[in-house]
């Protein structure tokens, strides 16, 4: 089945648009480092379920969000560790903290594979937020593949930043050299424990928002019918909104 | 990076349009009420008044403008995710243009801030 046709939009879709997208879901329908190809596609679900759990509503107006007794709407395909970190990563991300993401590892849910969980939930959301922000309906979730996750983790991935390993700044070397160049700003080094994750990231990111290379063209990008400052006005309001400090 | 953007092209804007004003996103900002409008309406799930601003932002800008706009609009619900889930600081938290910014929008009031102080 191909994917990303979209053949129902209103509007013509950019290309590179659609091929980053169908690159993705192939991508997620594969099995990582971590998760199984069906586990990850249960992932992009638990991002859908995420969106519309009453649970994770109530619990985002909540003052203490880990002193909060409820269930998730939520399908098969993961356990409960998962599930809440999926839907917290959605819904409530700014109150993670260090200790959460440590206690679920004592539980089972490691830190890499909370770092490709959390990569996967992010990359589903942003491609279906497109398809809500060109009043589109969302593109059918892929059939997995067969498979185990290999357990890979990149040996310069150490603790040090933020809440979980991370390659150095100047860590993109040998097998991970595609990541960034020499220095490595914090946001791409998150998720560098997984570097697929970096890497459907910068795909999808160069195609919804700018290249690496494209983002020092503080004029008018190639391929782009807005501006610099018309990329930037749209970036930082919805980041406001979403408080984003970074 | 809007600012940078400004500086780049010698262009007079006024980043409280980033805050949600639109008599400022409109200044040195080709339809930059109807961009802050439609990234507004969207980032708050608000799909009644997504579609107005949508409609709107197609109207005086076209098709084109609105597909790149949502391009940028849905990348960007993944970045404070990125941020805040990975609990990344801020790289240049000294750097004068980063600190007037933060200044100038109040972004200390976010919670996310807490990551970035507590690794300066």
């Amino acid at each position: 089945m191909s994917y990303f046709k979209y053949e129902n939009s209103p509007y013509v879709i950019r290309s590179d648009i659609a091929e980053a997208h169908a690159r993705f879901w192939e991508n997620l329908a594969s099995p990582g480092n971590w998760w199984t190809g069906a586990e990850r596609v249960a992932i992009a679900q638990e991002v859908r379920n995420a969106l519309s759990c009453e649970f994770c509503a109530s619990r985002k107006e909540a003052l203490s969000p880990y002193n909060f007794a409820g269930k998730h709407q939520h399908d098969e395909g993961l356990d409960e560790v998962a599930i809440d970190a999926v839907h917290r990563v959605i819904t409530d991300q700014t109150r993670i903290t260090k200790s959460w993401v440590e206690d679920n590892a004592v539980k089972g849910l490691s830190k890499g594979a909370y770092v490709e969980l959390a990569g996967l939930a992010v990359a589903v959301l942003s491609v279906d937020e497109f398809h809500r922000a060109i009043g589109v309906a969302l593109e059918v979730l892929p059939d997995a593949l067969p498979g185990a996750p290999d357990g890979y983790m990149p040996a310069l991935a150490s603790e040090g930043t933020g809440y979980v390993p991370m390659l150095p700044n100047d860590g993109a070397i040998g097998k991970e050299a595609d990541l960034w160049g020499d220095r490595g700003a914090n946001v791409l080094r998150a998720f560098s424990a997984v570097p697929n994750a970096v890497r459907d990231w910068m795909m999808i990111s160069s195609a919804q928002y700018l290249s690496l290379e494209g983002m020092a063209n503080f004029d008018s990008p190639e391929n782009r019918s807005i501006n610099r400052m018309q990329i930037e006005l749209v970036a930082g309001r919805v980041s406001a909104v979403n408080e984003c400090f970074y | 990076m809007l600012r940078v953007s400004a500086q780049v092209t010698e262009t007079e804007i006024d980043l409280q349009g980033v805050n949600g004003d639109a008599k400022a996103a409109e200044t040195g900002v080709q339809y930059g009420a109807e961009l802050m409008q439609f990234a507004e309406t969207f980032a708050r799930r608000d799909d009644e008044a997504l579609t107005t601003a949508r409609n709107s932002l197609l109207s005086v800008a076209g098709e084109a403008v609105l597909v790149d706009a949502a391009g940028v609009a849905a990348n960007f619900q993944r970045m404070v995710r990125i941020a805040d889930s990975m609990g990344i600081p801020v790289d240049d938290m000294a750097s004068e243009l980063s600190q007037s910014i933060r200044t100038e929008l109040e972004l200390t009031r976010f919670e996310g801030a807490r990551n970035s102080r507590s690794a300066g």
